[in-house]
């Protein structure tokens, strides 16, 4: 073999290396249905609390789209590999979530769930939650997200009732419907693998 | 002129440099993961796991869920310096070679 052959075999393996581990450690987007499945439900609760006129309609949805996301999760751990990075923000978002259920279950129940206390509280958690994930994975466009609904939470504080209602109605699909779609566009394009022979 | 380093043989083979990167990325993974990420054969990716066993390289845990087997491949700590002595010298080889 002689030394130019040789350069390209050694710079092959580094390449090699290089795509592997990138690709052990390629994580969150494996997760981009579950803002989706989420967006969708925000969408269903809404809809059935405003046309249904039933307090069932945000416990039961959000019961039903913690179910799905945990069968469905539970599927994808079965295939993907355990990281510590999907460890943490598995954490944080299942605190998150659980958290936030009980905290607005209690002003439900306490006949407390003023809708601006309610979108301030849900917009704050989904801004940190964002945050946190975009940090650590250094994605611009999840921190873009959790800006969003930072702001959401902040203009839940000062603003009245149809324009508040038109803002977390874009907040919802622009950070959970399209960022979960790209998210998911972004996961299948990955997906084009090569072979490696030993 | 400086003496060029060895590149280690156990790890030098293409498959068995790919799953030592894979999963020096992660903590543990599943053996049909590995499989469909190297888009290897059973057979040659056993062989080639087993080879990275017996130099210390990787540890597997066999478990049955769902009464199904599953083969669990994660890098030792042996491994993982390996990889790292690999990269350096391949680093140097590299250097020496421009």
């Amino acid at each position: 073999m002689n030394a130019n052959a040789e350069e390209m075999e050694l710079r092959e393996r580094l390449d090699l290396m290089q795509r592997m581990i990138a690709e052990g450690r390629r994580s969150t987007q494996h997760w981009a249905w579950s803002f989706l499945l989420w967006g969708l439900a925000y969408y269903v609760a809404i809809a059935w609390s405003v046309f249904g006129k039933t307090w069932a309609a945000w416990p039961v949805t959000m019961i039903a789209a913690s179910i799905l996301t945990s069968v469905l999760a539970a599927r994808i751990k079965r295939r993907e590999p355990g990281r510590t990075i999907g460890r943490a923000l598995g954490a944080v978002w299942s605190v998150m979530g659980t958290v936030l259920f009980i905290t607005l279950m209690a002003l439900g129940i306490s006949g407390r769930a003023e809708i601006h206390v309610v979108i301030a509280i849900v917009g704050a958690m989904l801004a940190v939650a964002n945050g946190i994930s975009g940090l650590i994975l250094r994605w611009k466009m999840q921190l873009g997200c959790a800006v969003v609904w930072l702001a959401t939470a902040v203009a839940a504080c000062f603003a009245s009732d149809m324009p508040l209602a038109i803002l977390s109605l874009a907040a919802i699909f622009f950070c959970q419907i399209v960022f979960g779609v790209y998210g998911m566009i972004l996961e299948s394009r990955g997906q084009k693998r090569g072979v490696i022979h030993a | 002129m400086p003496e060029l380093p060895d590149l280690n043989p156990v790890i030098h083979g293409k498959l068995r440099l790919a799953l030592l990167s894979l999963l020096a990325g992660v903590e543990e993974a599943e053996f049909i993961w590995l499989r469909a990420k190297t888009g290897s054969t059973d057979g040659n990716l056993g062989a080639q796991l087993m080879k990275l066993e017996e130099a210390g390289y990787v540890a597997v845990e066999k478990k049955f869920v769902q009464r199904k087997p599953q083969s669990n491949y994660r890098i030792t700590d042996a491994g993982r310096d390996a990889l790292q002595e690999y990269i350096q010298a391949l680093k140097e080889l590299l250097g020496a070679a421009i």
